[in-house]
């Protein structure tokens, strides 16, 4: 068994939590909706390997549960569901949003240093080695977030929703070495019920309003 | 009396489980949840006595793993009391509904109202035995929750959505004031329970006593029906099915007379400034007043009952007033007697109100309407309904020898002792009491008249009146059974009264049995025989002496002369229902007296003939009086909320996007106020 020194090991963790994050940008700047969800796949791998990662460094093993558990769920099943969708509803591009690419990176950029700013005061109060990783989590907590605002289409929408999940995940990490087993399955669980709850209802928008346009949903209101 | 407990609980909860597990059965559903709403009832009339008659009040609790929350029970005379009244009324009605829900077979789920029902009487029993603050609010809130859910029946009617809205929001607000006032009690205490609030570690300060003071009467009051809070009262009492707007307006409103008593006479510890019992005695005598003469004015059956529940709940609370007032001077025994006098016409009233309501329910039952207009003549159709219907209108009327009559003596009695007391504003404000007391009591009986008479007297004026038919035999026996304990409740003081002494003896400190009941309990006397006394035995034997005494001359004198039947003499005319007194011409003295408080609008409109204007084509007449209370208490307070809330309609754009952004921004900004 080989040993890494803490140090390294704190900046692998920041490295893949880096990437998460770049992924991040890479999906607000994408329109293609298959290529979103491929890149929702990828971060969702970069997600497994840090938690791996951290499983390794700190020895606390049911985190190597969780990682499986990410990889199978995020990376394969949801992507696969959300594929499937795309596919039936034969949308593949976002034409229109309510903020455009570049202005929604600008907005990204912000909310990234808005994130290490509100961060920067309780890191240091942190002793794990995963701490650095707190700023990032909230970052792409807040860009999936933005991300259900500023695109209309329902598969986007669910995509960001996905994105925020994993910034919770990546939070919980960082913030604790992951939450208790039982409750990383529970989040799971619901995880993979939301994703397929919101597929269907995805069809039944598209039945209705011959589109999955959510901003549609404004006649509904009386 | 654990065991009775015990049992009344499991009949309740399982009439609230079992009814809805057999769908598709109207029929026996409806067996099931009323036999099992009669068995817990019976349970809880034995209990009732029980807890009147022990040595020591019955505790019980389970604690919970909320905090501040434990189930505790504590059954003391006051509490068992008003288990008893509860289960009274719950017995008769539930017999009653046997027969009335086959109206509602295939129209509504018998099996949940079914539930319903049970759930509305249990939670009323737990709220007057509950003994912990926490305990008290939730059931109370069940208890508003499960009458609304029963209110709303026939929620498919927009009427009777409307009325629920109104009783919804009416009884929040009460909670509202009830929360508060527990709170008020929970910071000096510590803690939600009852025996908490008696024992206080340092008494309230004065300005908390007089907050909790008012905070209890708009609480409690809402529910009750103070004038002005009763505003929901005459919608809601009607809109619900007819068993249930007798246990809404017989019982339900009783808790709020409980849980006054509750507060006053056992948190605050019977300590008053003299003008909290003078708020009383003027709250109670304006309802009395204003819901008699609004009663009046009704020509919805339910809708003059409901009123006619205001006006006797104020009844109660002049004699509770009397008491409170009294008890602020020292005179303990004449508090007592006022509370007596309270706590008897609470039960009298449960129990006739209870009964006339189920009486306005064999009229709906058979004629299918509310409107008094198109009744008429239903006493030869409908002989037992009539009968029981009668005794009821006696009671209310508060005519000799019946229960009514008793209560609303004793407040009399306790209100003219008035002058025992040192200030001379209060000697002359307690006899003006007892005047408008008067002024209610004469303006009851015409109202009632003009109940039976025009309900019942005469010829039908409509096709479903001529149509009526009896009612089936379990709703005879509910309402016969009611009829029969007013009469015994008019007759047997020397039974009441004792019972009441043991509720009245802890909240006023002293005993006033042997008192009251002069010459071995056959006479009433309130202070001393010489005073004033009074025997209903006596009054039933004389009546019914004289009664005897005119057929008897009748037949002496009258039996050799030659009979012939023949129709009653129109003038030469043959009699049609349009002869008849209308529910409107009725009350036009009244209406005309009173004109300053109705305001009423009056509407004739002629269509003439081309040809000449002395002969009219159609006649239009619209009367309506004016709702003051709404009008300019409720409706500018509503206007107010709408406008406020048209404003707030801006941010409601119906876009998902705008929406996630409010939630996003929020974050953020809590963030940065969080750094």
């Amino acid at each position: 068994m080989f040993q890494i020194s803490p140090q390294l090991g704190s900046q692998l963790v920041d490295l893949c939590a880096a990437l998460l994050l770049l992924t991040c940008f890479a999906i607000v700047a994408q329109r293609r909706l298959s290529a979103c969800v491929d890149l929702f796949a990828l971060q969702s791998v970069f997600l497994a390997a840090t938690a791996a990662l951290v499983a390794f460094l700190t020895g606390i093993h049911h985190i190597y549960v969780a990682a499986a558990l990410t990889v199978v769920i995020k990376a394969v099943v949801l992507p696969r569901i959300l594929k499937k969708v795309i596919e039936r509803l034969n949308v593949s591009r976002e034409l229109q949003m309510n903020i455009n690419v570049p202005a929604g990176l600008l907005v990204c950029g912000t909310l990234v240093i808005l994130a290490f700013y509100i961060t920067q005061p309780i890191i240091p109060l942190g002793f794990l080695l995963t701490r650095d990783s707190l700023a990032i989590a909230l970052a792409i907590i807040l860009i999936g977030f933005f991300t259900m605002i500023a695109r209309k289409k329902a598969v986007t929408q669910v995509v960001g929703f996905l994105v925020m999940e994993n910034g919770l995940f990546l939070g919980a990490t960082a913030a604790a070495y992951g939450m208790p087993l039982i409750v990383e399955l529970g989040v799971f669980f619901d995880v993979l019920v939301a994703g397929l709850i919101i597929g269907i209802y995805t069809h039944r928008i598209q039945d209705a309003f011959d589109s999955v346009d959510t901003s549609k949903l404004t006649v509904l209101k009386e | 009396m654990t065991a009775l407990l015990f049992c009344l609980l499991a009949c309740y909860t399982a009439g609230i489980l079992l009814p809805p597990c057999l769908p598709g059965r109207p029929k026996a559903q409806n067996v099931l949840a009323n036999g099992l709403a009669i068995a817990a009832s019976l349970f809880g009339v034995l209990l009732g006595l029980a807890g009147l008659l022990a040595a020591a009040p019955l505790t019980a609790s389970i604690s919970s793993t909320l905090p501040f929350l434990t189930f505790a029970v504590r059954i003391d005379p006051l509490a068992a009391f008003f288990v008893l009244t509860i289960s009274l009324a719950g017995l008769a009605v539930s017999i009653y509904a046997l027969g009335y829900l086959t109206e509602f077979y295939g129209r509504s789920s018998i099996g949940l109202m079914g539930a319903l029902y049970n759930g509305f009487l249990l939670s009323m029993t737990l709220v007057v035995i509950a003994d912990n603050g926490f305990f008290f609010l939730i059931v109370w809130e069940l208890m508003s929750l499960v009458s609304y859910f029963l209110v709303v029946t026939e929620h498919e009617k927009s009427e009777v959505r409307y009325a629920g809205l109104f009783y919804l929001i009416m009884t929040h607000v009460g909670t509202a004031f009830i929360i508060l006032t527990f709170l008020i009690f929970f910071q000096e205490a510590g803690s939600f329970s009852f025996a908490a609030f008696r024992h206080l570690e340092q008494p309230l300060p004065e300005g908390l006593r007089t907050l909790a003071f008012l905070a209890a009467l708009v609480g409690f009051g809402t529910k009750a029906g103070i004038v002005p809070l009763h505003v929901w009262l005459p919608y809601a009492h009607p809109a619900a099915p007819s068993h249930v707007s007798a246990l809404m307006s017989g019982v339900m409103i009783k808790t709020a007379i409980y849980a006054l008593l509750r507060v006053y006479f056992d948190f605050l510890g019977g300590q008053f400034p003299w003008w909290w019992g003078f708020t009383i005695l003027a709250v109670g005598a304006v309802s009395a007043l204003l819901g008699v003469m609004y009663a009046l004015m009704e020509h919805d059956l339910k809708s003059l009952l409901a009123f006619s529940s205001v006006e006797n709940i104020g009844i109660i609370l002049l004699g509770i007033g009397a008491g409170m007032t009294f008890q602020a001077y020292g005179l303990k025994e004449f508090a007592a007697l006022g509370l007596l006098a309270g706590l008897y016409h609470t039960i009298n009233h449960a129990l006739f109100k209870a009964l006339l309501f189920l009486g306005a329910g064999s009229l709906l039952y058979a004629t299918h309407t509310r409107n008094m207009e198109e009744y008429g003549g239903l006493l030869r159709r409908m002989p037992w309904t009539g009968f029981c219907f009668l005794v009821g209108s006696v009671s209310v009327a508060a005519l000799p020898p019946i229960n009514g009559f008793v209560s609303e003596w004793l407040v009399f009695q306790s209100l003219f002792l008035g002058f025992h007391l040192p200030v001379v504003l209060l000697n002359l404000i307690l006899p003006i009491a007892a005047a408008m007391l008067a002024l209610t009591g004469v303006l009851a009986l015409a109202c009632f008249a003009k109940a039976f008479g025009l309900s019942f007297l005469a010829l039908p004026r409509s096709a479903h009146a001529r149509h009526a038919e009896e009612i089936p035999v379990a709703m005879r026996l509910g309402m016969g059974g009611l009829a029969a304990a007013c009469v015994f409740l008019g007759l047997a003081p020397m039974v009441v009264v004792p019972l009441l002494d043991r509720v009245t003896e802890p909240l006023a400190g002293v005993s006033i049995e042997g008192r009251v009941l002069a010459l071995d309990g056959w006479a009433l006397a309130p202070t001393n025989v010489e005073f004033s006394s009074i025997s209903t035995p006596a009054i039933a034997v004389m009546l019914g002496a004289l009664a005897g005494l005119g057929l008897l001359l009748a037949w002496a004198f009258g039996g050799r002369l030659r009979k012939r039947a023949y129709k009653t003499w129109g003038c030469g005319i043959n009699l049609t229902p349009r002869m008849e007194y209308t529910a409107t011409g009725f009350v036009q003295p009244i209406k005309r007296i009173f004109s300053t408080l109705y305001q009423p609008t009056i509407k004739l409109e002629t269509e003439f003939l081309e040809e000449s204007h002395y002969f009219a084509k159609h006649r239009r007449f619209e009367f309506h009086i004016e709702p003051v209370f709404q009008k300019y208490l409720y409706d500018p307070v509503v206007l107010f909320f709408s406008a406020v809330a048209d404003r707030l309609r801006i941010v409601q754009a119906g876009s998902l996007h705008l929406y996630l952004a409010y939630i996003f921004v929020t974050l953020v900004v809590l963030l940065l106020v969080a750094v």
